[in-house]
């Protein structure tokens, strides 16, 4: 029975699945890796539409920092 | 083979470090803290913009304590130690960071510790953790100012 549970638990830690800790986001804050890219214009033109449209501001990054912001 | 299965099990249990449990004395002599002073520890990175901004606050509110009671240590997580070092030197120049400094590129310290989010902020009192500040505060040297007075 315990070579089962062990067999389970070996099956869940093998999967391709990694968690990003808070402070291994460095790559992932780059600009470069926001869902517009490199391309401040046109995030710049989203943020106005959403802002406008929507009263919205914030929240188009990929997750670096503390993601409260 | 059971052993690595016993070891695989270990690992994936991981652990952070939560108020009210004592740091490892062989981390408080690596990190060289007096343990009769009151030690702020704030990890922060270059890429993290909240940390950026809680680092001068933090910095200000450092020139207002008594060092002989307090001491305010960082800990730069960036993993291309040459981004941290660039980073501290911006922030120096601009008299924004006049608090020691440890860069920990491997990222062995804060792996030990596993905040839960960036910037995250530990005050330890006798070696042990006494309060856990996460994510960008606006005022936050008034909030470290309360925290310690509490203490």
């Amino acid at each position: 029975m315990i070579k089962y549970i062990l067999l389970v638990i070996l099956i869940l830690a093998l999967n391709a699945c990694t968690s990003v800790m808070p402070w291994e986001k460095d790559k992932l804050a780059k600009e470069s890796m926001s869902l517009e890219g490199i391309n401040q214009q046109i995030n710049k033109i989203e943020e106005h539409v959403y802002y406008s449209k929507d009263g919205t501001k914030g929240g188009g990054g990929s997750g670096g920092g503390c993601g409260c912001n | 083979m059971n052993k690595v299965l016993i070891l695989i099990v270990s690992l994936s249990l991981s652990y952070a470090l939560k108020v009210g449990e004592r740091v490892d004395s062989s981390l408080i002599n690596k990190l060289n803290i007096d343990t009769n002073k009151i030690v702020i520890i704030d990890f922060f990175a270059s890429w993290c913009h909240s940390c950026e901004k809680e680092i001068p606050l933090i910095s200000q509110y450092n020139t207002t304590i008594d060092k002989n009671k307090i001491e305010i240590i960082g800990i730069d997580v960036d993993r291309d130690k040459s981004d941290g070092i660039e980073f501290q030197k911006k922030l120096k120049k601009s008299n924004n960071l006049n608090f020691r400094v440890i860069d920990d590129p491997s990222n062995e310290i804060i792996a030990i510790f596993k905040p839960l989010g960036m910037p995250a902020l530990y005050i330890l009192k006798d070696a042990k953790i006494v309060e856990i500040i996460y994510g960008a505060i606006d005022d936050i040297d008034q909030v470290l100012n309360t925290k310690i007075k509490g203490l």
